[in-house]
């Protein structure tokens, strides 16, 4: 009887040794996950930037998109006609402006906002979350891992993100973006998930509110996000004012 | 003083021309109600907003089959302008004109952009036509901005050739380096400018490691009768080069202009993010054998020719406020001294006196040229401060940018100061209200400028097929 709880007893451990890492929480990986699950690591796609006023008066910006690797990310405005021609390219932490009319691209920080709105430049030229964050903390609720994230430095434009994970699609489906100082500065919703290119799902619709505009709103919705490699070099001031001939 | 001047004209009654004017403005304000301006409290039940997916598809399928573009703005600029019927520059521009110290003036301007891409092949041009209306009447000047074709073998190699703008340089006022284009206007740096014919090949490269991206510019630049004839000497052609590199997150840039139409120029200049929301730039950059000519009090002209060495340092700040700063220093050793702004203002008085006791006009002539000339440049002194203060989103307010810019000659102390409102009522409209202020005493660069003030408004709406 007790060599047979013994015996018991060990498989049990075996079991439950073997099983802790199927129930531990990697954060890192998770992060990984919500990235690669949220873009390719180098595509192309179109977004729509609507921003919404208290009034309801609306008004739209299109643009284009062009992403590589870890660090490389540029947008042109195709539309309205008053923005038609900017465009911003981002480098690790260097961000440039192209207006045509100014005609060479200006040093802009990632707390502007290009367009005005809830949405800023390191909203728009955002970079894959686990590049610029580090999982500090991860709960477990019943159909999410929250996760919070801590920015690696201080060139980043929120200190800390709170993310809402959905277990089963792993993309988020909130993230709370707060100050050095603990300000909520906004929150992202992400939504309307749909198959994209080689029919992986991603949300195709993110929506921001901030208790600093209260009651604006701005809505980012993605299309025709397909993976694209282009050459660095396309990544660079001298081509800025040229990506619309790759388009 | 200028400002007293100033003073003294607000209080005396209003002239038919700035009763035309100020009707004019409270008739565009009248267009927009406060309460486009004011945000409002969001009703609860108003209906959530819904992005149309399928309208959106729809929209990037009839861009993505487009190989062309067209579009530009048209713009109205009413400005009323008071005269400084006392300053040099006045007097030389208004000597024969009996004009009073108001006059309004009506800008109508269109801009057209069209460009055409096919394959590694694209072609651009923008237009700009103006038609003036003032006292002298209607004039009319249409000029082809920027015309060339570019073509893309690879995205390491760019060449293009026709009409272009080759803007050089990271100051925000001022680019002591842009060899090539015209000096930009300082009161209005980011408005369009005339290009240079030029044949051009870009080499791009990018790395992995501190030095991230280098490009090389050359590019060269003809000048002719009918081409590029304000360039410099006539039947010669000139080479421009430029290395830009993005090493340890700086960009740097190191340029040369040489060839036999101006004397030959290097430059220098940097850009760099300190943190994430201020930024340095900077600019050096030297001018052999610069060949300048001044006149002395009595008119008599004399030529010099040196080396001339020109700085700007600047700041760009964003505050939490979300305030952009911009604070940049400018010494221009191409400049004037103060001692040589002060024989042209003697020489054009004295021009003044000349003709309002015998009738010859011939000195004011002559300064008129000269004004026209070098001593009409936009800055023409040796050391200037700008600061530009803007706040985006002022009062809540969506699309709307108060703003207030200064540009001071450290020499003299005469200033102007430009209090600014920007707004974007609607998609594609753009409404800018400025009052730009000259101050100085006599003697001054500000002091003796046209102006005393000008109230002027801009609407530009842009278009796109």
């Amino acid at each position: 009887m007790k060599d047979r709880f013994t015996k018991l007893l060990l498989a049990l451990s075996f079991t439950l040794l073997f099983a802790i890492p199927a129930f531990s929480l990697d954060g890192t990986a998770i992060l990984k996950k919500v990235d690669a699950n949220l873009q390719p690591e180098s595509f192309e796609s179109y977004r729509k930037l609507i921003n919404i006023e208290p009034s309801g008066a609306k008004r739209e910006f299109l643009l284009y998109t062009l992403k590589k690797g870890n660090d490389k990310i540029a947008s042109l405005f195709l539309s309205p006609a008053s923005e038609k021609g900017r465009a911003t390219l981002r480098l690790g932490d260097n961000m440039w402006l192209y207006i045509p009319n100014v005609g060479k691209p200006v040093r802009i920080t990632s707390l502007q906002s290009v367009v005005g709105g809830v949405f800023n430049n390191a909203d728009i030229m955002r970079l894959d979350y686990n590049v610029e964050y580090n999982v500090q903390k991860i709960d477990d609720e019943k159909s999410e891992h929250i996760l919070e994230l801590k920015a690696k430095t201080a060139a980043v434009a929120y200190d800390r993100l709170k993310m809402w994970v959905d277990k089963k699609a792993v993309v988020p489906t909130k993230i709370e973006c707060y100050a050095a100082t603990g300000l909520l500065i906004k929150t992202l919703y992400f939504k309307e998930r749909k198959p994209f290119d080689e029919g992986i799902v991603r949300p195709s619709i993110i929506e921001t509110d901030s208790p600093l505009y209260k009651g604006y709103q701005s809505i980012l919705a993605y299309a025709n996000v397909k993976k694209r490699i282009v050459p660095d070099e396309v990544f660079t001031l001298e081509f800025l004012a040229k990506i619309e001939t790759i388009r | 003083m200028k400002y007293l001047r100033w003073n003294f004209s607000l209080r005396s009654k209003p002239s038919g021309k700035t009763r035309r004017f100020v009707r004019l403005l409270v008739f565009v304000a009248g267009l927009f109600p406060a309460s486009d301006l004011f945000p409002q409290e969001q009703s609860q039940d108003k209906p959530k907003f819904e992005v149309d997916l399928s309208e959106f598809q729809k929209e990037i399928d009839k861009l993505a089959t487009k190989p062309y573009s067209l579009g530009g703005f048209a713009e109205f600029q009413p400005t009323l302008l008071g005269i400084d019927r006392d300053s040099a520059v006045s007097r030389v521009r208004f000597f024969n004109k009996p004009q009073g110290s108001l006059f309004d003036q009506y800008n109508f301007r269109l801009r057209l952009e069209g460009s055409y891409k096919k394959d590694w092949f694209s072609m651009f041009f923008k237009t700009d036509t103006l038609v003036r209306n003032d006292f002298e009447g209607w004039d009319e000047d249409t000029k082809l901005f920027e015309a060339y074709a570019s073509a893309k073998p690879n995205a390491n190699f760019i060449l293009e050739t026709g009409k272009k703008v080759m803007k050089w340089g990271k100051g925000y006022a001022w680019n002591p380096v842009s060899f090539i284009a015209p000096p930009k206007n300082p009161e209005d740096p980011e408005e369009a400018l005339e290009g240079t014919t030029v044949a051009t090949a870009d080499y791009i490269r990018s790395f992995d490691g501190p030095l991230k991206t280098l490009t090389l510019t050359t590019a060269l630049i003809p000048v002719y009768e009918y081409v590029n004839a304000k360039f410099g000497e006539p039947r010669r052609v000139n080479f421009a080069s430029k290395l830009y590199l993005l090493l340890y997150d700086t960009d740097i840039d190191l340029m040369v202009l040489t060839g036999s139409s101006r004397t030959t120029r290097y430059g220098f200049d940097f850009s760099k993010n300190l943190t994430t929301n201020l930024e340095i730039h900077g600019e050096f950059a030297v001018v052999n054998n610069l060949d300048k000519m001044a006149i002395n009090a009595s008119g008599q002209g004399f030529r010099t020719q040196s080396d001339a060495l020109s700085q700007l340092i600047g700041l760009r700040y964003l505050s939490e406020r979300e305030t952009t700063y911009i604070l940049e220093y400018y010494h221009n050793g191409a400049g004037y001294s103060r001692s040589q702004i002060k024989d042209f203002i003697s020489f054009v008085d004295r021009s003044y006196q000349t003709f309002q006791t015998t009738g010859d006009d011939s000195g004011l002539v002559r300064a008129s040229a000269l004004l026209d000339g070098p001593y009409g440049q936009p800055n023409v002194g040796r050391h200037y401060l700008y600061f530009r203060a803007s706040q985006k989103e002022a009062f809540d307010i969506l699309y709307f940018t108060p703003a207030v810019t200064s540009i001071m000659n450290l020499t003299d102390g005469s200033l102007t100061v430009i209090p600014e409102l920007a707004y974007s009522p609607m998609t594609n409209l753009e409404l800018r209200f400025r009052t730009p202020v000259l101050l100085g005493k006599d003697g001054t660069e500000y002091g003796e400028k046209q102006n005393d003030y000008r109230i002027e408004l801009r609407l530009r709406y842009h278009f796109g097929f």
